[in-house]
């Protein structure tokens, strides 16, 4: 269960690390007027304060109890977190082994594992949907449009 | 009129069966390439290109164009259906139009974007037709600081009027600038916000940015809410592909309203993704179901296809008349062009009557024959709708991990797009507006580049921006549109409450 | 049409046949990547697609090429990934001379140095540009008019070639010129054009077509000799006629930009030449002349010894006018 302050602190702390990381980045570019007109750092700092400023004002009102933010005390509960990584996390699985096993490969395997595994559809069915979906990403990139996608560590290794 | 049978003879040039043939494959092509994102319509014509050598300029250019109009129907298909934008100008789009379509309207809402692209499309090619030279005039007159009070005008127009909290609007909108000056600086040359990661000199695409935020976002929204276990009807329905076009004309006046925009942002450089953007802002502000936007209003789908549209087509006129390239495509048909000896710039009007009127004439004919074509598919599109969520959410996810990557071949932009989609998860989540963040993203880093331009011609003088009768309009109109949705709170009684739980039951309606 | 393309093939055997013994080394067992440093539709990539499209004409590999667009960054996005990629022969990056440049005068993580050097291809010329109906007719004219400090010059990017040789104008007639940096040169001319600016320093290519519609002129060409004779561009003039910045009174004598074409590091040196060989048999095709003719750039081919040598002088030259103009990077 993550209520719905505790969200908006970490979104108010993500967004102002954000704003945080622009200042600092834009230092190094100077910032303020020179002989080639207004530095490039200029413009990068001022968002960065303005993120800054803005995300303390969001995490003050998070903070703050009696806040209208904080009358829902449950932004996500425990099923709809167990829904979430459902979709999220194989999909992060996924993006992860792509170096290793390619494009294809990968999304065949993701494919099969979502809809299979959880027993959406019948192994067969999501043999068949998955190896569809392989095929033609090659057919539509790899031979029509000529995007080469990803082949991965294994087909290199293998020799293709 | 000597424009007029100009254009005659350029009808007898385009409407011959071969070139009406070259017209459908174009526009076939077109929407592929448009509805699967990753690809897109410099894909298509970088294909096709090797393929016109053979041809005559005309049927080639015919071909290519053709393909241009086919990508910019599809491009709405996936913003509509699956909430991914494809392109830029197509963010609008998702507004309104991905609302109605979860409604189970999606074939009213395919077909209303399609049916109000095409008028946009045929006013633009009319002005194109009419008023050529007057039109190259016009963008001429187009410097850094008419080019920075063009940027700011379509900010003005869009932001400051959604129901967000203002201070996350800020933060949203603060957040898509800065995203935009990642990677290599034009003015000055050096490197800004990488972060440390050598790869991100490119800067951070546009379509990675989206995927993510809207594609995953939404994606994971709706997995939360579950409302995917709502069984969405779409029957196969013919009729209402012809109803949804046929009432179209009721609105009128947001018809022309926005194909106005639309050409005129086409014309003068704010392109078609500033001109969607400012339509749906100036519709939702004067419509009289204004506050209903973002539910899934007609008004709110036809006013941004409609200007998107007419930009599209009016930025080719700069192209053919100035030899800017409005767009990558437009850049790949001029590589074209150069290849087959012809030379884009004023003189093409002259020396190359056949090839010019052919073109424009085929911009009729080629819309009229893509608008055809894409209202056919409109139900089998529609019936993706019909695919349980449990399959096509894992294909969402593949097509945006494909788009993202093909966008430059790289790996990181995978990676980026994953992490655009929990932070566009927790935005939805939390009532951080999104749009201002993407037109930021879009058009952020052009904004800056046409104010540090005009600051190096002024020598830091801000008086350039009141400089000359042009300039000082667009910057007057972009401070009353900026200003206007202030007036009208004081001249009212406080109304509306900002506070976003007590808007939560319509919280589409409130955070576009 | 079909006896040309007879005649095509039996020249691409000749060709072929002359340079068997030296392609016999390495031959490539994958599809080739070319790697265009720009976006599409701009110079360097029509380069790519040029030389793909010859080389699948006349079938000088067997494997096929994809033309890849990694322009972001002013290019960097594509001598990265060339970095990144050490040691893989299937990729090929094509550039111009800011991959060395750009190390120069902004924090890029990468070196030409990075890359192997296959070969620099075509250069591209430069010309002063005005706005038609300025008032100066010369070179000279417009140094003198620029003598009031108010002109303003055009071009693309910043610290990139552009700006360094408007930097070297500025030294060499005693003026000073603000420099605005554009996306692209097409960008700079329509600002001409319109005249928001006083004159860039484009490549032919980029403003032909506003030089026969009348919207500007070239005052001079940097270069040694007069551009080679061509068809008339405008009514009365060609290429030819415009006359050198020397004749002029502005004394530079050269300034070009050359096309280059680099493999990733560590590759091996039979790779390398394999590359070197296919650049020069792209290089004898007609299709080639006509491509170097219709884009009004300069055929050369300038490779191993030479082409360092070539780089060295260049980056010798450009690391003077960014120090004096204290662009260096730390």
């Amino acid at each position: 269960m993550i209520s719905r302050r505790a969200l908006e602190l970490a979104t108010a702390i993500l967004t102002g690390g954000f704003g945080v990381a622009v200042v600092v980045q834009s230092l190094d570019n100077g910032i303020g007027w020179s002989s080639e007109g207004v530095e490039s750092g200029t413009f990068p700092f001022l968002t960065g304060i303005i993120i800054i400023a803005g995300s303390l004002y969001n995490l003050a009102r998070g903070i703050v109890p009696a806040g209208t933010l904080a009358n829902v005390p449950i932004a996500i509960t425990s099923i709809e977190l167990r829904r979430l990584a459902g979709l999220f996390l194989p999909a992060a699985i996924f993006v992860a082994v792509i170096p290793l096993l390619g494009m294809y490969v990968a999304s065949a395997v993701y494919i099969f594992a979502v809809l299979a595994v959880p027993e959406h559809q019948s192994v067969l069915r999501s043999a068949a949907t998955a190896a569809a979906t392989a095929l033609a990403l090659y057919v539509v990139f790899e031979r029509m449009f000529q995007v080469s996608l990803p082949h991965g560590a294994l087909a290199a290794a293998l020799g293709f | 009129m000597d424009n007029l049978s100009e254009l005659l003879h350029g009808f007898s040039i385009a409407v011959t069966v071969p070139h009406l043939v070259l017209m459908a494959v174009g526009v076939l092509l077109g929407i592929l390439v448009g509805v699967l994102p990753g690809l897109g319509a410099p894909n298509g014509v970088s294909l096709l290109l090797p393929l016109t050598f053979g041809m005559q300029p005309v049927s080639a250019i015919i071909l290519l164009s053709s393909m241009y109009w086919g990508a910019l129907f599809g491009g709405s298909v996936t913003s509509i259906l699956f909430n991914i934008p494809g392109e830029p100008s197509s963010v609008a789009t998702t507004f309104d139009g991905y609302p109605m379509a979860r409604d189970g309207r999606p074939t009213t809402a395919l077909a209303t974007a399609f049916g109000s692209a095409a008028f946009g499309a045929l006013v633009g090619v009319i002005l194109i037709t009419f008023l050529a030279s007057w039109v190259a005039q016009v963008a001429l007159a187009f410097g850094p600081p008419e080019y920075f009070a063009v940027y700011f005008l379509a900010f003005a127009s869009f932001v400051g009027m959604g129901g967000a909290a203002p201070i996350k609007t800020v933060v949203a909108l603060a957040i898509g600038f800065a995203i935009a000056a990642i990677g290599i600086d034009t003015v000055s040359g050096s490197v800004r916000l990488t972060m440390g990661i050598d790869e991100l000199v490119k800067g951070v695409n546009f379509v990675v940015a989206v995927m993510g935020l809207f594609g995953i976002g939404e994606l994971l929204v709706a997995v939360e809410e579950e409302f995917h276990a709502r069984a969405v009807s779409s029957r196969i329905d013919w009729a209402e592909v012809f109803r949804a076009v046929v009432r179209l004309p009721r609105h009128g006046v947001a018809l022309l309203r926005s194909a106005a925009i639309g050409c005129w942002m086409g014309i003068t450089p704010g392109g078609p993704t500033a001109a969607s953007f400012m339509s749906y802002g100036i519709a939702r502000r004067f419509s009289r179901r204004g506050r209903y936007f973002g539910t899934g209003e007609v008004e709110g789908i036809i006013s941004p296809e409609t200007a998107d549209h007419a930009a599209g087509t009016s930025a080719l006129l700069p192209m053919l008349s100035l030899g800017i390239p409005g767009s990558a495509t437009a850049a790949v048909m001029m590589g074209g062009l150069m290849i087959w000896g012809l030379n884009p710039g004023p003189m093409l009007f002259v020396d190359q009557k056949d090839f010019v009127w052919g073109l424009i004439a085929s911009m009729y004919v080629g819309n009229i024959v893509a608008v055809a074509l894409v209202l056919l598919t409109v139900p089998v599109f529609a019936a993706l709708m019909r695919i349980p969520f449990v399959v096509i959410a894992p294909l969402i996810v593949i097509i945006c991990v494909v788009g993202a990557y093909s966008v430059s071949n790289s790996y990181l932009d995978v990676v980026m797009m994953l992490g655009f989609g929990i932070v566009g998860y927790l935005f939805k989540k939390l009532f951080y507006p999104l749009a201002p963040l993407v037109l930021a993203i879009v058009i952020g880093d052009k904004a800056e580049d046409a104010f540090r331009q005009s600051m190096l011609m002024s020598k830091g003088s801000l008086g350039i921006f009141f400089a000359n009768k042009l300039v000082t309009c667009l910057v007057i109109a972009g401070i009353a549109l900026l200003l206007l949705p202030l007036v009208l709170q004081l001249a009212r009684p406080f109304r509306k409450s900002t506070s976003p739980t007590a808007e939560a039951p319509a919280q589409e309606k409130v955070i576009i | 049409m079909r006896g040309t393309s007879l005649f095509l093939l039996s020249v691409s055997v000749a060709v072929l046949a002359a340079n068997a013994p030296a392609c016999a080394a390495w031959q490539p067992q994958k599809p080739i990547e070319f790697v265009a440093t720009a976006g599409p539709g701009g110079g360097t990539d029509n380069l790519a697609r040029a030389v793909q499209n010859v080389i699948a004409k006349h079938k000088l590999t067997d494997q096929p090429i994809v033309v890849v667009n990694k322009g972001g960054g002013s290019g960097a996005e594509g001598y990265v990934y060339g970095k990144a990629s050490a040691g893989d022969p299937y990729k090929v990056i094509f550039g111009t001379s800011n991959a060395w440049q750009q190390p120069l005068v902004s924090k890029v993580a990468f070196n030409y140095t990075d890359l192997t050097p296959i070969a620099a291809m075509a250069q591209d010329e430069f010309l002063l540009w005005v706005k038609q109906d300025a008032p100066y007719k010369t070179a000279g004219d417009y140094l003198k008019a620029a003598a009031s400090g108010q002109f303003k010059m055009g071009g693309a990017q910043s610290k990139d070639t552009d700006e360094v040789l408007t930097r070297m104008i500025e030294k060499v007639g005693h003026v000073k010129l603000t420099y605005i940096p554009f996306k692209s040169g097409a960008e700079a001319a329509v600002q001409l054009a319109g005249g928001h600016i006083d004159s860039h320093v484009n490549n032919p290519s980029e403003s032909l077509g506003q030089w026969r519609g009348g919207t500007q002129r070239p005052l001079c060409v940097f270069s040694p000799k007069r551009l080679p004779e061509g068809p008339k561009i405008t009514a009365t003039e060609g290429w030819s006629d415009v006359p050198t910045c020397v004749e002029q009174g502005l004394d530079i004598k050269q300034y070009e930009q050359p096309r280059t074409v680099w493999l990733p590091g560590k590759v091996t040196p039979e790779q390398a030449a394999y590359y070197v060989d296919l650049m020069k048999k792209v290089q004898a095709t007609p299709e080639w002349k006509d491509y170097i003719e219709k884009t009004s750039q300069v055929d050369t081919f300038l490779t191993g010894a030479e082409f360092d040598k070539f780089i060295k002088q260049d980056l010798e030259h450009v690391k003077q006018v960014a120090s004096e103009q204290g662009w260096l990077v730390k």
